[in-house]
């Protein structure tokens, strides 16, 4: 059913051109962005960093506060990270924590709750497995 | 309701009381995808309440809009638009509410900002259901058919509401990217899909969107759907309607995205790679909502 007049067959207004521009350009930056991106992905495995960023003894436990990296344009899945308390380089007790994902140049903060006050031995925190989402 | 749907003089208290039962259908037949979502449910005690306060506040002017488009009775001035919007609202929350108790979803042990804040995201696409259940199963033989302003038979109202039907376009694709971005937006499929494209994928994507909702509504003819001008060149009404409209559509992505959190400590490489997932059915929920409402 054709409708005698449509908003199409109207006559522009400059507004309209002016919105559809912009669009245009958006669009374009946009394809221009992610065409760089797909030129230039190294296709490099994902690359995990953990920094600690805070550390204090909570009720019934201690609470070690990190963030974990990713500089890879890669995604990793399921990334396990193990934290350990050291006594002279034997751990002495270990906690897991999973994280669903760790995006691309992304990163994603967790936790990891020991059941003891470290004190002075030393404290480790590494990935130690993902997968490709 | 089949009885009711027939023509019939029109009794005030009666024909309203039908138009609630429709918009209750229309918040059950549009918010039921939500309301059966875990995500949604757990958004609900999660989501952050500065950005849930936002959602269910955007909500009332895009009623309000709405309302004054489709209706619940037929709208002209803004104060009726205002109170269909608050009928839509209120049966929006009110259905929500029913069916997440129904489902087992809300106990009265649970605290009231879980409660409050389950019921409320729910709300938003429900009440947006309850609108247009009115409009789509509303009968459309009656006299003055359904406001459809593409029918102005060229007369010089047309003329005066030119720029006005421009933005009116550009807001009913917000309306309908926004519908299905609701929908999809909080499972983990979207940032999943994500990771497993590559950048060209993406690329695709892109170019597939704007395709298929330039497709949906010049080349497929559904009902009200939009001619183009034997008179332009077919790149115009390209540049005109359906490029804003993706950008309209990924605007709502990003959008929903952000309000749900999805986009939280990410480079904006991925950013953008999740708001082309979401924008490719945000497209097609615009192209649709252009042909349908």
């Amino acid at each position: 059913m054709p409708s005698p007049s449509s908003i199409e067959d109207r006559e522009a207004h400059w507004v309209e051109w002016a919105t559809g521009c912009v669009s245009a350009l958006l669009v374009l930056s946009m394809i221009g962005f992610i065409f760089f991106e797909a030129v230039t992905d190294g296709h490099k495995p994902p690359d995990l960093g953990i920094v600690i960023t805070s550390r204090n003894p909570v009720a019934g436990g201690y609470r070690v506060t990190f963030d974990i990296a990713n500089r890879s344009t890669a995604t990793a899945a399921g990334v396990v990270v193990r934290g350990e308390i050291l006594n002279g380089g034997n751990p002495l007790e270990t906690t897991d924590v999973t994280f669903d994902y760790v995006p691309a140049e992304s990163k994603s903060t967790g936790v990891i709750l020991f059941s003891q006050d470290p004190g002075d031995r030393g404290i480790r925190i590494r990935a130690t497995a993902y997968t490709d989402p | 309701m089949e009885s009711r749907i027939g023509r019939e003089a029109p009794e005030g208290s009666r024909k309203f009381l039908v138009g609630i039962g429709r918009g209750a259908a229309g918040a059950l037949l549009f918010g039921l995808p939500m309301l059966m979502t875990m995500e949604l449910w757990q958004l609900g005690f999660y989501m952050e309440r500065s950005r849930l306060l936002l959602l269910v506040l955007v909500n009332i002017p895009l009623l309000i809009a709405l309302a004054h488009r489709v209706g619940f009775e037929k709208t002209y001035t803004l104060a009726q638009a205002c109170r269909d919007a608050a009928i839509a609202y209120g049966l929006g929350i009110v259905m929500s509410a029913l069916i997440l108790v129904l489902l087992g979803d809300i106990k009265t042990s649970m605290p009231m900002s879980e409660i409050i804040g389950k019921i409320s995201i729910q709300a938003v696409a429900a009440s947006i259901g309850a609108l247009l259940g009115r409009s789509q199963l509303a009968d459309h033989t009656g006299s003055g058919g359904d406001q459809d302003d593409d029918g102005g038979k060229g007369e010089d109202a047309v003329r005066d509401r030119m720029s006005g039907n421009y933005g009116h376009e550009l807001f009913l694709m917000a309306v309908g990217a926004l519908f299905l971005n609701l929908n999809i937006a909080p499972t983990e499929e979207i940032i999943l899909i994500s990771y497993k494209m590559t950048a060209w994928h993406a690329l695709f994507a892109i170019v597939a969107s704007i395709a298929i909702m330039h497709a949906f509504v010049y080349a497929v003819a559904f009902k009200g759907t939009h001619q183009m001008s034997a008179a332009a060149p077919r790149w115009h009404v390209l540049v005109r309607f359906t490029l804003p409209g993706y950008v309209v559509a990924m605007a709502v992505s990003f959008f929903v995205l952000w309000l749900f959190g999805r986009l939280d400590g990410k480079a904006v490489s991925q950013m953008v790679m999740s708001s082309i997932v979401l924008s490719f059915p945000g497209a097609i929920g615009a192209a649709a909502a252009r042909l349908i409402l």
